[in-house]
């Protein structure tokens, strides 16, 4: 009998970078992020500096579509936050990670 | 140039009779114990009457002369026994080459004032050889012949063709005729060629001279040139002088043999202790060691280690020493322990090179996540790989994969 070497299988062990996060976000009639609330706290957006949209994957059981914003917060920092716009997420925020 | 050959045949059975004078005029074979299945590294010329040979299995030595002794070999003694030799001839000159075991050539250009002729030149080298190991009389086992020419082959074929003790000069300009009567088969070729000498019909050096240089060169290639040349006297190898090496040796003997690797490290370290402290060695590092012992079989284990580079560092030469005997498998209880450095050198420092610091530094830190991973069980740190670069959804571009040196 070996030992289980508790140690995750090699597969297991690719951690992906950047993965999105889900996050409260308040918008407009538009649909436009106006503030953000990270670690608690609500942070107002001062401006929106691109907008763009991905369509992606549309052959597969679960298709990408979101609509992402870029967007400088009242504290100075610039986060990118995205509505996903796919059929059992739809208008889901997450912020998409540094 | 003329050169001086100072030869004593069958070296090895020469040192042996030096110790063990009572096995004079027997047959003799050295090689080891008859179960070991080694070759015959010499033998006697009573052995040789009998047909043995050097490189001969030990096995088929025996079939041809069962009477023989066999001796083990013991080829640190024989090497020192020559370094004796070869010093007593730097005394009369410089510039001395160790040809082989036995075989030594002198150069004598410029000695010529010095002494009455050639012929007391010849012998005043067979005299310090024979001084170097306290014979005095004409029956030591170590007595050499000497051959006085104009280069190489010229001394050594009348090194050769004299009995020990004697000396034989070839006359300036005379090569040719000197070596026109002797047995072609004294020519360095190689087997196939002495072969097809025979066949020829080519028994001597002169019938060779003979020849001309174009029907020799047509049949035997680049080294028919040399043959023919050779047997002409002409013989323009350069005498290749031994470099001395300075080196600092310990030596320690044991109370009792041992075979304990511990008790040999504590030597070990002892002698490199004392090495360390010799002023010979301080400022300075080194580029080799020599391990010898003297087992209790009368045989000898010798190991040379060359390090990478030249180093100071007592801890380190005692690391490689340690290293060395445990990988060594000593064939016996060992009686004396012997440490030699060598190839001092001045320069201690290290040159950095421009990519090495970065490359130690690699080093280190795979080592320290070695460490945490045997701590942690996997490891703490991650590489970034990319996976999708092409991908247009962020996530899929990049992740971490844990940092396994």
């Amino acid at each position: 009998m070996v030992a289980h070497p508790r140690t995750p299988a090699g597969p297991h062990r690719l951690r992906p970078l950047r993965e999105p996060r889900p996050i409260a976000v308040e918008a407009d009639g538009e649909g436009r992020p106006v503030a953000v609330t990270l670690a608690g706290r609500r942070l107002r957006v001062l401006q929106v500096q691109d907008t763009w949209r991905i369509d992606d994957e549309w052959w597969r059981e679960r298709p990408v579509s979101r609509l992402y914003f870029e967007v400088a917060l009242e504290d100075g920092r610039v986060v990118t936050v995205y509505r996903d716009l796919a059929r059992k997420l739809n208008g889901r925020w997450l912020i998409q990670g540094p | 140039m003329r050169v001086a050959c100072v030869l004593i045949p069958h070296f090895p059975i020469a040192v042996e009779l030096l110790n063990r004078p009572e096995l004079r005029r027997r047959p003799l074979v050295i090689g080891g114990a008859l179960e070991q299945r080694k070759v015959v590294l010499d033998c006697s010329p009573e052995a040789e009457a009998q047909g043995v040979r050097p490189g001969m299995p030990l096995r088929q030595a025996l079939a041809l002369c069962p009477k023989a002794t066999f001796l083990d070999a013991n080829p640190t003694r024989y090497q020192d026994a020559f370094e004796t030799v070869l010093h007593a001839l730097e005394g009369i000159s410089p510039l001395v080459e160790a040809a082989d075991i036995g075989r030594a050539y002198v150069a004598v250009e410029g000695l010529e004032g010095l002494y009455w002729d050639e012929m007391a030149l010849g012998e005043a080298l067979v005299q310090a050889v024979r001084l170097a190991h306290g014979q005095d009389g004409l029956t030591g086992s170590l007595l050499p012949s000497a051959g006085l020419g104009e280069g190489k082959f010229a001394a050594w074929a009348a090194a050769v063709t004299s009995a020990p003790g004697e000396v034989c000069v070839v006359p300036a300009k005379r090569e040719a005729a000197f070596l026109a009567p002797l047995d072609a088969s004294l020519l360095p070729c190689s087997p196939n060629s002495l072969r097809r000498l025979g066949l020829f019909g080519l028994r001597t050096i002169g019938d060779v001279a003979a020849l001309p240089l174009g029907a020799v060169q047509a049949q035997f290639g680049p080294e028919g040139r040399r043959l023919w040349e050779l047997a002409h006297g002409l013989d323009r190898e350069p005498l290749r002088h031994r470099r001395h090496q300075e080196s600092v040796s310990e030596r320690l003997a044991f109370p009792e043999p041992t075979v304990s690797i511990e008790a040999l490290l504590v030597a070990g370290r002892q002698l490199l202790g004392r090495l360390f402290n010799r002023p010979a060695l301080h400022h300075h590092a080194v580029r080799q060691m020599r391990l010898r012992a003297a087992l209790t079989s009368g045989r000898s284990w010798e190991r040379t280690i060359t390090f990478r580079e030249a180093t100071a560092d007592r801890d380190q030469v005692l690391y490689v020493l340690r290293c060395t005997l445990e990988a060594a498998g000593l064939p016996g209880p060992v009686e004396e322990l012997e440490v030699t450095l060598s190839g001092l050198t001045g320069q201690t420092g290290k040159q950095a090179g421009l990519f090495a610091a970065k490359g130690r530094r690699r080093a280190q830190l795979e080592e320290a996540l070695r460490q945490l991973k045997a701590r942690f069980g996997q490891s703490p740190v991650y590489h970034v790989v990319e996976v999708e670069p092409w991908s247009r959804i962020p996530e899929r571009r990049l992740a971490l994969i844990d940092y396994d040196p």
